[in-house]
């Protein structure tokens, strides 16, 4: 068999990923982190395209969000004027490139879960001491997202199916079809996970108090080894933007 | 109206193997095609292939000598509608009657005209007096022919049903099985995927089709 990466390090990848891209106020570290979750993924082999492809919505949302954001706030030099006053300023400009950056890392940090199958993640987290029923908790919730944009998805085109193209409306009304799909989105996941409930209770879920494994994690070497590189790596990232005085104060 | 296949193939991605291989048929208005086919063999991927939700991999569609690949998803739902096996996933609006108008509302079409035309559509579909109600808490029956009045006030040439009896009782079967041979008998042209076959059994001027191994065959019988 294949050697294959503990998920207890995935989930310390993920953990210190994510850490960063809160703590970090400065683009070029951003992007170094982003490139670093990037080159992670690469290395576990997931398919980030695809999932580009099936994240396409929310990711346009966010592109949306940066650019509001990068219109109305004020400040810096002037890169666009109209008139007198500023359409685009650095400050507008940073403030967007750090929020597309941070959600970026976040998303592909999310990604490296992806490379480990649920049962395996819960065999990681309760090895991490979390009790059997938040383990399948967070497995499950993971598992859900794709669920979630395939139930967006059919609504967009049963929307089509109506006669609307939603690329040729304009924005408010964009905004109206949207509010139009969230419920129903949102219920048919509920109904889904009732679904899920059933099946899971007449399986006899909590039946027995202490659960076994067929096949027990073990952290090897190499795991080992990335957990002491990753640490170091990250902390010397703090240091560094402690030291440049990037660090987000809170 | 006509629909044509002109030698389409699809496949989900790359490495997936082909659903639809080489298919070439035509669909003609004034007919009912009863598609049948194991599983998986396709048929609901066909039904999306020709709504434009997804794009042939090769081969064309025609809708009559238009090349089907330059009408967006949304224009060709003026000329084909396309009832969901679960009629739950097309249904969005808080009250029977938003549902009919919301859309012509969007594309600020709503007319006196089109108000009259979804009251007579409510009254065709038993849905007078259901106005207010919420249509994702009705019956299988009813929200079935909501969809189906969604569907009429565009008035469509083509309608798809993907397996139109699995959630109504013999009351609803009876009454969508006059209203495929009502829609046939007045020019329309109809698709409908089941596997019912006492409920095709009642449909008139049927032309039999499988689907198997990513092609389409014509049943004699
Ligand atoms: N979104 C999808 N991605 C990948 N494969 C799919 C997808 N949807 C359907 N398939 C596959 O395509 C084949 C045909 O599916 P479908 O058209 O739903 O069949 P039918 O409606 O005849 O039961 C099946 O093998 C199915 O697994
Ligand atoms: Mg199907």
């Amino acid at each position: 068999m294949k050697k294959r990466i503990d998920p207890r390090v995935k989930l310390l990848f993920i953990i210190l990923l994510t850490t960063l891209a809160v703590l970090a106020k400065d683009v070029i570290y951003m992007s170094i982190i982003l490139v670093v979750g990037i080159v992670i993924n690469l290395c576990l082999k997931t398919d980030i395209l695809y999932a580009i492809k099936r994240l396409r919505h929310f990711l346009s949302i966010l592109i949306f969000i940066a650019i509001v954001q990068s219109l109305s706030i004020k400040g810096g030099r002037v890169l666009i004027p109209i008139g007198n006053t500023a359409l685009l300023s650095t400050k507008g400009l940073q403030f967007s490139l750090e929020f597309l950056l941070r959600m970026s890392i976040i998303v592909v940090s999310g990604l490296i879960a992806t490379s480990t199958d649920g049962r395996e993640m819960i065999d990681g987290l309760l090895k991490l001491h979390m009790p059997y029923e938040l383990a399948f908790m967070t497995s499950i919730s993971l598992r859900f997202i794709p669920v979630f944009s395939e139930e967006f998805k059919t609504r967009l085109n049963a929307i089509s199916m109506r006669g609307i193209d939603i690329k040729k409306l304009s924005l408010p009304k964009k905004i109206r079809v949207y509010a139009y799909l969230i419920s129903p989105t949102i219920s048919g996941c509920i109904m889904r996970s009732e679904v899920l409930a059933k099946s899971m209770q007449v399986r006899g879920f909590r039946a027995h108090p202490k659960r076994t494994m067929l096949r027990e994690l073990k952290m090897g070497i190499l795991d080992y080894t990335l957990v002491l590189i990753s640490l170091l790596i990250a902390a010397a990232f703090l240091a560094g933007m402690y030291k440049h005085g990037i660090l987000v104060t809170f | 109206m006509q629909i044509k296949l002109s030698n389409l193939s699809f496949k989900y991605n790359k490495k997936a193997p082909f659903v639809l291989n080489n298919v070439s048929y035509t669909f003609n208005t004034g007919s009912i095609y009863a598609l049948q086919g194991k599983n998986g063999a396709g048929k609901t991927t066909l039904g999306k292939l020709i709504l434009g939700l997804l794009k042939p991999t090769k081969g064309e569609i025609y809708f009559d000598d238009t090349n089907a690949i330059k009408i967006s998803a949304g224009k060709r739902a003026d000329s084909i509608g396309y009832l969901f096996q679960n009629p739950d996933l097309q249904l969005f609006a808080s009250t029977v009657l938003e549902e009919l108008t919301f859309p012509f509302e969007l594309k600020k079409e709503l007319t006196d005209e089109k108000k009259n035309e979804i009251s007579t559509l409510l009254e065709k579909f038993h849905l007078a007096g259901f106005e207010k109600r919420f249509p994702l808490a009705m019956s299988g029956g009813e929200k079935q022919r909501l969809a189906l009045a969604t569907i009429m006030s565009r008035n469509v040439d083509f309608l798809i049903l993907d397996e139109p009896t699995s959630s109504i009782d013999s009351k609803g079967q009876s009454f969508i099985t006059s209203f495929i041979n009502d829609f046939v008998g007045a020019g329309g042209g109809a698709i409908v995927i089941s596997h019912n076959d006492e409920f095709l059994s009642n449909l008139q001027n049927v032309t039999n089709l499988n689907l198997d191994g990513g092609t389409i065959y014509e049943k004699k019988n």
